[in-house]
């Protein structure tokens, strides 16, 4: 079920979130507000480990905040159950992540296949979009070979393909340059820039200044506090 | 930290992987444990007729069924300790990767890990021949709760050494490899999911395209860890090869002994004769479960024998049919006989002038209402010097019983045939009624038998008989051969039952064997199950691909283990099966019940996983 009608996409207020081992308590976020429109296109950075991960993954439904709100299309996550945050990944989130996390036994076009078999759609349209999105990150040669066959560059680009698959209204990235060399690393910017274009709702995290110029609303995490840079 | 607490700590924090292999253990050794004094106690198979129960004919099916079972449990034993040891320590790659980086050198990391071995195999063979000998004497208590003597003696201890000792070095001994190989893997490579998860190895074949997407996750993993896989089914199909033959075996060896006693016996037949006649009937008959000694009896005192009267009155009557027939228990000796070489055309002489005590009933040849499973062939009307002997009898005095003839009195006569009778437990001689007499020079039978028809009231005239045999003589008594009949067949029946569910014991552990198979194809998986859920699978999609890889290796044992199974149980253990439509159904239900059992069992790791949050998922195991 598609999302987002209304013109606020992600909403947060007073996000934290705790991990608690046996005798530590390590604090990640902290009293985080935040909130992005439609088509607006954020960048959250910040020192490593200073939780925009966590951010994100609060904002895509793979984790929950230990206090707080978090509504993304109108929708309080942290009420929700697994089965309706499954839905909502995979309908309306497209995650692009740090590792990539391709499914190693999967072909390329096969990765990039995944999310839309879940929704159902028929076959002959999954082929169509694949190829499409094999276009898009030019890797249409590759669409046989396993993840292991690729290169770290290649891998990045099947995870744009696979998170574009079934056409999300928001994109959250995960530090889409931070593995990459200079050259491919452009190739990944210029992809942000039509999803920019394109009017895409974009929330990436990242410490690539090349990418912050990119943004509309510029973010910084510093111990878990969220400060505004505009 | 200590070396010890190190070991100890490293096997409490991986407590379900421990206790499954413990436990995997414990079962195997119990049941064999438990099947061999079983066999002991009841007087078949290994220490084979031991307390004079059952008759040679049945112990041939038993004797062969307990020690294939028993071979087939130790065989399955050792295939699950082997597989779990090597589940252990694919576990543990990781940690051995941790250790050697940290500089421990390989005979550290090898004893470290082959005391974890010596611990758990110690625990858990000091466990299951615990369990094993609980078993056994629960099986006791069962027995005489069912009314069956069944011997209580303390259990063979040596038995309980031996498989103690033999578990012990086979389980050392097929765990040491995978301990030795996790030992000497290069660090680099232990930390490596790409090299210890096989992620870099393209799966060995692809599914066809459109074929379901958890489908192709699902044998694309397998086909990419081929190891464990073939270990898995290699070990699985041993279990099922075991329960069908447990099982298949048991329904139909059931079903043919239960044949043999009731075709010997007869169904609804009625006894007729002197009350002291009949109980020592009774006695005669419980020999086949109980070991009784048989005081003197003289057969043929004169108010043993049917008068005139009984047998005019019986024969007036409707609706029935009348055979009488003479017991009487004395000496008998064997006859040699001879044989003749078909190419040298010289004769050899078999048997001896071996003498024993034997249960002689004189019958006509013509009446019979027992069908007997024999060899050779039955008493006819025209030769009167013809005699049946028992299964028993013919093993224990006869060298080769069908050549060979039988002396009883001053007369001998010819054996034309061995049968499986219960009665005396197998030690009977029949002979034609006209001959016994002559022998002993008696005029009368004395027993009775009656079959009433089924077209006539039974118990109307069951009524009639014994009202009439009251008035006539009250020492005379009608007993309902049912009794003792159903009795045989109870004994039987909780004799294969207690075989049957043998394999519950092997099946408990196939199916741990299979929770930790699915337990270390989770934790190789979990990073992907993770990346399938958070791009949008629900928890069941996780369930579905785990299903799909437990189904198609139950499946590809199963089929191996049952027919392979059901080849051996017909082909080797059962000399001419009796089956039914019924049989095959109740088979096949049983394994249909075995097979859903271990699948859903299997599934317990999977469900539990699936709930965990995406995030712990993707955690590298």
């Amino acid at each position: 079920m598609k999302m987002g009608k209304g013109k606020t996409v992600v909403s947060a207020a007073f996000l934290s979130k705790t991990y608690q081992t046996s005798d530590i308590k390590v604090e990640v976020l902290k009293d985080v507000n935040l909130k992005i429109e439609k088509g607006e296109f954020a960048v959250i950075c910040g020192a490593s480990g200073s939780g925009k991960t966590t951010l994100l993954n609060i904002i895509g439904g793979i984790d929950k905040p230990t206090r707080g709100e978090i509504i993304v299309f109108g929708e309080e996550l942290s009420l929700k159950d697994e089965d309706f945050l499954s839905d909502y990944r995979c309908n309306n989130i497209g995650f692009v992540f740090q590792a990539y996390n391709l499914v190693s036994t999967l072909t390329v076009a096969e990765n990039v296949a995944f999310p839309m078999e879940w929704t159902r759609k028929p076959a002959d349209n999954i082929r169509k979009r694949v190829e499409e999105l094999m276009e898009t990150v030019g890797l249409e040669h590759r669409a046989d070979h396993f993840p292991f066959q690729l290169s770290g560059g290649e891998q990045q680009r099947v995870a744009f393909a696979r998170a574009l698959a079934n056409d999300p209204p928001l994109l959250l990235v995960d530090e889409p340059t931070g593995n990459l060399d200079t050259k491919t690393s452009l190739k990944v910017i210029q992809m942000l820039q039509k999803l920019k274009h394109d009017g895409k709702t974009v929330i990436v995290a990242t410490h690539d200044e090349r990418i912050l110029a990119l943004a509309e609303q510029k973010l910084l995490l510093e111990d878990g506090r969220l400060v505004s840079l505009e | 930290m200590s070396v010890t607490s190190f070991l100890v700590n490293d096997l409490l924090r991986r407590k379900l992987q421990t206790t499954l292999t413990v436990l995997g253990l414990t079962l195997c050794v119990a049941s064999t444990v438990f099947l061999l004094l079983f066999g002991d106690r009841v007087g078949v198979g290994i220490s084979l007729m031991v307390e004079g129960r059952m008759t040679a004919g049945f112990s041939s099916i038993f004797s062969p069924f307990i020690v294939f079972l028993a071979f087939l449990i130790f065989i399955v034993g050792v295939v699950i300790i082997s597989f779990m040891v090597f589940v252990m320590m694919s576990q543990r790659v990781k940690d051995i990767g941790l250790m050697k980086a940290a500089g421990c050198p390989n005979n550290l990391v090898f004893g470290y890990f082959m005391t974890e071995l010596l611990i758990v195999t110690s625990a858990g063979c000091f466990l299951g021949a615990i369990f094993g000998i609980v078993a056994d004497n629960a099986s006791i208590s069962l027995f005489q709760s069912m009314g069956f003597q069944i011997s209580q003696k303390p259990p063979n201890l040596w038995i309980v050494v031996m498989i103690f000792v033999l578990f012990f070095i086979l389980a050392l001994a097929s765990g040491t490899k995978p301990v030795l190989e996790a030992a000497k893997i290069e660090p680099a490579k232990a930390f490596s999911p790409t090299h210890h998860l096989g992620l870099a190895k393209e799966p060995g074949f692809r599914v066809v395209s459109n074929s379901g997407l958890t489908f192709r996750i699902a044998m694309r993993n397998l086909s990419r860890r081929a190891s464990v896989t073939i270990r898995i089914v290699a070990c699985l199909s041993i279990v099922f090869l075991l329960v069908t033959v447990a099982v298949a075996g048991g329904i139909i060896a059931n079903q043919t002994t239960r044949s043999w006693v009731e075709k010997a016996l007869g169904k609804d037949i009625v006894l007729i004769a002197h009350r002291d006649i009949c109980s020592r009937y009774k006695l005669l008959q419980s020999k086949f479960y109980e070991a009784k000694e048989s005081p003197q009896f003289n057969y043929t005192e004169g108010r043993y024998l049917v008068p005139d009267e009984i047998l005019n009155q019986l024969g007036a009557m409707h609706g029935l049919s009348i055979e009488t027939r003479l017991f009487i228990e004395t000496q008998i000796e064997e006859a040699p006989g001879f044989i003749l070489g078909r190419e040298s055309g010289s004769t050899t002489y078999v048997g001896d002038h071996r003498k024993g005590f034997s249960l002689i009933i004189g019958v006509e040849p013509g009446k019979v209402f027992g069908q007997w499973f024999m060899e050779g062939e039955f008493l006819n009307e025209s030769n009167g010097l013809d005699a049946v002997i028992g299964d028993t009898e013919a093993q224990k005095m006869f060298s080769m019983p069908l050549n060979q003839g039988i002396r009883l009195h001053n007369s001998t006569l010819d054996i034309i045939g061995v049968c499986v009778d219960p009665i005396n437990n197998g030690n009977i001689t029949y002979v034609p009624l006209k001959t016994l007499q002559n022998i002993t020079g008696t005029s009368k039978p004395n027993v009775v038998m009656v079959k009433i028809d089924t077209s006539v009231n039974r118990t109307y005239v069951l009524n009639q008989i014994k009202t009439k045999i009251g008035s006539l003589n009250s020492e005379f008594e009608v007993f309902e051969l049912n009794e003792v009949l159903n009795k045989d067949l109870g004994f039987l029946g909780y004799i294969w039952s207690a075989i049957m569910f043998l394999p519950l014991f092997s099946l408990a552990a196939a199916s741990l064997c299979l929770i930790g198979y699915v337990m270390l194809t989770i934790t190789e998986q979990r990073q992907e199950f993770g990346i399938l859920r958070a791009v949008g699978a629900k928890p069941r999609t996780v369930v579905e691909i785990v299903s799909e890889q437990i189904f198609m290796v139950l499946l590809s044992s199963y089929a191996a283990g049952v027919v392979f199974g059901i080849i051996i149980t017909l082909l080797i253990l059962i000399p001419e099966p009796v089956i039914t439509e019924y049989t095959v159904f109740e088979i096949a239900g049983w394994l249909v019940i075995a097979l859903a059992a271990t699948f859903i069992l299997s599934l317990y790791p999977a469900l539990g996983f699936a709930r965990k949050p995406v995030l712990d998922m993707m955690a590298q195991a």
